[in-house]
C-alpha cells in the first residue's frame, strides 16, 4: 500500500507492472514463434550451414 | 521478472526495443540482399550444381 502510494522508479504500480508483463511475455512468444517459422521457411529455401 | 517494469518505464523500453529490432532487421536484410546466395530479388541465381555447370560453360567459338 505504501509502495503503491510512493510509486516506483517507472511510475507503475505492482499491478500495472504485472499486467504489462503479461502482455509483454505473450507478445514476445508470438514474435518468437513467427521468427522460428520464418527461419524454418528460409532453411527450406536455402540452408545456410 | 515483472519487477523490471517497476524500474524501466514500459513506454521508453518499448520504443527502445522496437527501434533496436527495426534497425537490426534492416541491417540483416540488407546484408542478405548483398549476398548472391540469399538475395531473393533476382540477380544471380543460387549456386546450385546445375547453375554452376551452366555458368562454367565456355563461350561458343566465333
Amino acid at each position: 500500500m505504501a509502495d503503491e502510494k510512493r510509486g516506483s522508479l517507472s511510475g507503475l504500480t505492482e499491478t500495472e507492472a504485472k499486467e504489462f508483463h503479461g502482455i509483454f511475455v505473450t507478445s514476445f512468444i508470438i514474435f518468437t514463434v513467427i521468427a522460428i517459422v520464418a527461419h524454418f521457411l528460409v532453411w527450406q529455401w536455402r540452408p545456410w550451414f | 521478472m515483472w519487477r523490471v517494469w517497476l524500474l524501466f518505464d514500459p513506454r521508453r523500453a518499448l520504443v527502445a526495443l522496437f527501434t533496436f529490432l527495426f534497425v537490426l532487421a534492416l541491417v540483416i536484410h540488407f546484408i542478405l540482399l548483398s549476398t548472391d546466395k540469399f538475395n531473393w530479388l533476382g540477380g544471380h541465381a543460387a549456386p546450385s550444381a546445375a547453375a554452376q555447370h551452366m555458368s562454367t560453360l565456355p563461350a561458343p567459338a566465333q
